[in-house]
């Protein structure tokens, strides 16, 4: 791994030149000849039907072409059921019908010659509904929940193992306690968007998507357009954070007005719009139970959780797979339990999952060492698990261990007490706090062309996959493995991504993305080598470059297409990605403020192809797991199911002043299984975990234990 | 948004009477609130006429004393000015603690007092609001109001004004001039300014049509040595107050001559605290005596379902405004 020249290299991202000129065209900005405008018309109730829509005024309006809704729009065969295999691609029928499942659904678009004429018009347009009573609070339907089949990414809904209400009773310390997080929004910068551009039968889609695949499908499979025909460009994406996985219903809205009309049509949706139409992060009730011995050994582990999904689909995020493989529990039990509301159907959200239930259980962990008097990181290496506990299977690679080990060094860990309240200067508890983290870490079959030139004896090369960049890094990782790999400078490689003609790769989400990416990379520049090797006839001295070979055999072109996948022997090991957390916060308690003036993370996540991306990404995941402690929930109104924090001035993201230093470093790990560079996932790790150690740092401040986040001022009060 | 005319006043008068004579018209100042409020389709006014060219935007000191304080100057301009920075500490802080430093660079001071509440409900076309649309209902009332009043409600209407500016002038006795259609000048003193909901809630102000503010002015006074404003938000900076304390102190030796305290986010309008400062008024400034001022204020305090902590929570803010502005913690 050391003698790798390109990857792994802090290399800053090829195309931030273009960014930050403006010149790196976002969804919204590919300038179309004779483009239109759709703005949304959303329900104002949660519950019920629509009885009667008046568009007459909106329709006088200057500038209307048309008004939209379930009364006039393209009829669409149904939808098949929703399945965790489908739930991207399947047929998505939008305004087929008159029901009203949650507030702020779109129920028509109105489109017009410019932006503003078409949103005013949308504000003119009269419903009458028949509301019912909507299904919104937690309490009140929370005990309605059942026990799905099946939860997110195919996780089983249940795992036991042992027995854990006996061992509760064998255990001379227990722990029961409930944590509730809250709804949370993904809040990409940039809106979701969408140009919709029909050439004859030949189907154009400007997106800010993750997934180009998936989006090309969805389209397909609902307006039954054969794929081929259908073109997804996706060149530049603002964040997307899970928001942007699949073909969203705006879109699928665009495609419908652009076949009505016959016209290009754009649409952008609001920053309320992303409160409302785009997925969320559920509220989730995390019941732990939890058992030691005097020694501190673990003896039982339950993390039972209830949330809330929408009235038509099932999501249920993985919440409480972390408690499956984090620790070695002899006894064990998780289980997810959902109910139906009328608010929209949840989705994945920057590590769902892990980023809910890993406060419950960090913080609980951290409670449990408390109680035995323990340190929580001697308490958490003293329950390492050899394999992984929920199947057996042994670890790819886990470095939990040198990840707490290395992390209290860096910090400072042993200057901690263990009794809160020990540490007061003038007006502020001083207090750390720290947990550890995982996360899956997915890998992917993707596949890449690689085209190389020679042009007088210079020779450079073309990347093309329909990959995507959500703001991570994909350009330059991609670079940095074909310049690794084709020996060649890096800025003799040129990376084509963002187009859905390109040859297929999984997208960006899940952590699988750069992994997946470089690898095919390699795979596919070793191809490409062998083939030229085989071509030209020459004797070498040493083994000669790609550009030697294609100078010596004078080959002006050659292309070369190919597929990673993942190794048959991968599904026989565990592949989680890990790292340990480490928080100092300030608390200001007469006032309820909180500080975090100092938090730092160790990570090993096999290969890091360019540490400063990666870098990057594990601040952003602590900035956001920053927010998910102190600032971030969205609030309903019970009787109407409206979001009331509507705006970013409500919907509190931390703020620079918010965020101390973050020190974050990389672990040497060697993972020879999971995939050809042996990288794991970063991107969604950095989140994981940070709120437990920002909340078990409170509670060394001030004794105080919050369980129900976000931590604002009243609740310390 | 609604398509609307606009045209760049050129005197105060033909502003004025251009407002007064269209009951749709709207003046047009930094267009932080209005125009995100034009945007929201809350507010739908078909004609703005933009004051920002009206020479309105001088900071200077006044012939009696004081400082008269122009109505288009920025915010940020306000904040940063020598004067102010000197003899109105307090009035910097406050300002510089609303908002973000690219919204208080288009801000000015006469729309800093005549923004619009942030009441989640107003803003929302789609929820009952008095405030919006007369006779609708307060949504708050029984709604989500951790943000909203615990003073001076009523169930007509339950928000707060959100400058953190206005209640630093409240604080320190500011009056504000303003001038009609007809070209006749009143001066307003800033506490009586704002208005209580009570059954009128769509006003905010005692402002008649097509009044334009011109100036606001600051008299003369000996706080500038013992001023502090505390704001206390979700975050650590561009958040609405949960509460905050406008205070400040002359002393004379270790004794209060008199004292100033004004609370935000609690109320309708900017709350002056005149129970605690008249405790205050000739008593040692001791963590202790702040500490019985604190408990004076708030006694008529009506908590809302979400809203509680901000009684315990203001009179802790009202103890370490003072004890900022002492100067004596860290
Ligand atoms: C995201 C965000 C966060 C904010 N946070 C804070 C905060 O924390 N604290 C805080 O105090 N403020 C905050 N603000 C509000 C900000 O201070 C106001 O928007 C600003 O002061 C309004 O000034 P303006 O000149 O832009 O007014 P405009 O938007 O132009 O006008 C506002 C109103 O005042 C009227 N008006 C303007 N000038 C005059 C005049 N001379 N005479 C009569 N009427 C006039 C207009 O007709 C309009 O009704 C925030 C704003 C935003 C957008």
């Amino acid at each position: 791994m050391s003698e790798n020249k390109f990857i792994g290299a802090p290399v800053s991202r090829i195309e931030g030149a273009l960014k930050v000129m403006g010149k790196a065209p976002y969804a919204a900005e590919f300038p179309v000849k004779n483009i239109s405008y759709g703005f949304p018309v959303q329900s104002t109730i949660a519950a019920g039907e629509i009885t009667a829509i008046d568009t007459s005024e909106a329709e006088k309006q200057p500038g209307v072409i048309r008004i939209i809704t379930h009364e006039n729009a393209l009829k669409l065969p149904a939808g098949p059921p929703v399945t965790n295999a489908n739930r991207m691609t399947r047929a998505n029928p939008v305004l087929q019908n008159n029901k009203v499942l949650f507030f702020g659904q779109y129920i028509g678009l109105v489109v017009a010659e410019t932006y503003e004429q078409a949103r005013y018009a949308a504000r003119l347009v009269k419903v009458t509904y028949k509301a019912e009573k909507p299904r919104i609070n937690f309490d009140a339907f929370a005990a309605e929940a059942y026990k799905p089949e099946v939860i997110n990414a195919g996780y089983p809904t249940d795992t036991s193992w042992g027995n854990v209400a006996d061992a509760l009773k064998q255990a001379d310390v227990v722990l029961n306690e409930t944590y509730d997080t809250p709804i949370e929004h993904h809040h990409p910068m940039e809106p979701h968007t969408s140009i919709v551009l029909f050439e004859g039968d030949q189907l154009t889609i400007y997106e800010a998507t993750q997934m180009l695949e998936q989006t090309r499908q969805g389209v397909a499979n609902t307006f039954n357009i054969p794929k081929e025909n259908i073109k997804v460009l996706s060149p530049y994406i603002g964040g997307g954070f899970g928001s942007k996985l699949q073909p969203r219903e705006h879109l699928l809205l665009t495609v419908m007005a652009a076949k009505m009309l016959n016209r290009p049509v754009k649409t952008v949706i609001t920053r309320q719009m992303m409160q409302t139409n785009v997925g969320l992060r559920q509220h989730n009730r995390q019941k732990i139970r939890m058992g030691a011995d005097r020694s501190g050994k673990l003896l039982a582990l339950a993390h039972e959780t209830v949330t809330h999904t929408a009235m038509n689909e099932e999501f249920v995020e993985q919440t409480g797979v972390i408690s499956r493989m984090m620790y070695a529990v002899p006894n064990s039990l998780v289980t997810h339990r959902v109910f139906h509301t009328h608010i929209q159907v949840p989705r994945w959200t920057r590590a769902p999952g892990e980023t809910p239930g890993s406060f419950a259980l960090e913080s609980a962990i951290d409670e449990m060492a408390f109680a035995l008097k323990m340190d929580p990181v001697a308490f958490r290496i003293k329950n390492e698990p050899e394999k992984n506990p929920e199947n057996g299977k042994p670890w790819a690679s886990r470095s939990l261990i040198q990840c707490l080990q290395t992390g209290a060094e860096k910090f400072g860990w042993n200057k901690r007490k263990m009794e809160p309240r020990s540490h007061q200067q003038g007006r502020w508890l001083i207090g750390y706090g720290m947990s550890s983290a995982s996360r899956g870490a997915p890998y992917r079959e993707a596949s890449a062309r690689i085209k190389v030139s020679n042009k007088n004896k210079a020779v450079t090369a073309v990347v093309e996959m329909a990959a995507t960049d959500i703001g991570t890094g994909s350009y330059t990782i991609i670079a940095q493995a074909a310049a690794e790999k084709l020996g060649l400078p890096l800025e003799n490689i040129k990376v084509q991504i963002g187009d859905s003609s390109l040859p297929p790769t999984p997208g960006s989400g899940g952590s699988w993305g750069a992994g997946s990416y470089a690898s095919a990379v390699a795979v596919v520049c070793e191809q490409l080598k062998a083939e030229l090797r085989s071509k030209v006839n020459a004797q070498f001295i040493k083994g000669p470059s790609v550009a030697d070979l294609m100078i010596a055999g004078n080959i002006k072109e050659y292309e070369s297409t190919g597929t990673a996948k993942p190794s048959a022997g991968m599904a026989n090991y565990a592949h989680f990605s890990f790292a340990a957390h480490f928080a100092e916060v300030w608390v200001d308690e007469s006032l309820g403020i909180v500080k975090i003036p100092r938090f730092l993370t160790t990570v090993a996540a096999g290969t890091i192809l360019n540490e400063k991306t990666a870098r990057s990404q594990i601040m952003g995941g602590v900035v956001w797991g920053i927010g998910q402690a102190m600032t971030e929930e969205s609030l309903l109104d019970d009787r109407y199911g409206n979001f009331v924090t509507r705006t970013l001035a409500d919907y509190h993201v931390p703020v620079n002043l918010d965020v101390g230093k973050i020190d974050v470093h990389f672990l040497a790990e060697e993972d020879r299984i999971i995939n050809q560079l042996g990288a794991k996932g970063v991107g969604e790790l950095g989140i994981t975990s940070v709120a437990a150690a920002i909340a078990n740092a409170v509670f060394n401040a001030t004794g105080k234990r919050i369980r129900q986040l976000p931590i604002t001022p009243d609740k310390l009060l | 948004m609604k398509p609307f005319k606009y045209s760049r006043a050129t005197s105060v008068s033909t502003a004025a009477r251009q407002v007064s004579a269209n009951s749709q018209a709207k003046f047009l100042a930094g267009g932080t609130n209005i125009i995100d409020l034009m945007k929201e389709f809350v507010e739908r006014p078909d004609e703005l006429v933009d004051v920002t060219r009206l020479n309105l935007s001088n900071i200077s000191t006044l012939a009696a004393g004081g400082i008269s304080i122009g109505a288009t100057a920025k915010n940020a301009a306000t904040a940063n000015h020598p004067l102010i920075r000197q003899h109105y500490p307090l009035l910097s802080q406050a300002i510089l603690a609303g908002a973000s430093a690219q919204i208080r660079n288009m801000a000015t001071n006469g729309g800093n007092l005549n923004q619009r509440t942030r009441c989640a409900y107003f803003y929302d076309i789609a929820m009952p609001c008095n405030k919006r649309q007369p006779d609708s209902g307060c949504s708050a009332l029984e709604g989500v109001n951790r943000m909203h009043a615990i003073v001076g409600w009523s169930n007509q209407c339950v928000a707060v004004h959100p400058s953190d500016m206005c209640v630093a002038l409240a604080a320190l006795d500011a009056v504000v001039k303003v001038q009609g259609p007809d070209g006749t000048a009143r001066t307003i003193p800033i506490t009586d300014y704002h208005r209580l909901p009570e059954d009128t809630p769509h006003l905010d102000n005692n402002l008649r049509s097509g009044e334009l503010i011109t100036s606001i002015e600051i008299p003369a006074n000996n706080f500038a040595a013992h001023s502090y404003y505390l704001k206390v938000r979700d975050r650590s900076s561009y958040a609405f107050a949960l509460v905050s304390v406008a205070a400040a102190m002359e002393l004379n030796g270790g004794t209060i001559k008199q004292a100033r305290i004004a609370m935000g986010g609690i109320a309708h309008k900017p709350w002056r605290l005149t129970a605690a400062e008249s405790f205050l008024a000739g008593k040692t400034a001791t963590a202790d005596n702040f500490k019985l001022a604190s408990e004076q204020a708030l006694q008529e305090a009506k908590p809302l379902a979400h809203n509680a902590f901000k009684i315990e929570l203001g009179r802790r803010s009202i103890v370490r405004a003072l004890q900022m502005a002492l100067g004596n913690i860290i």
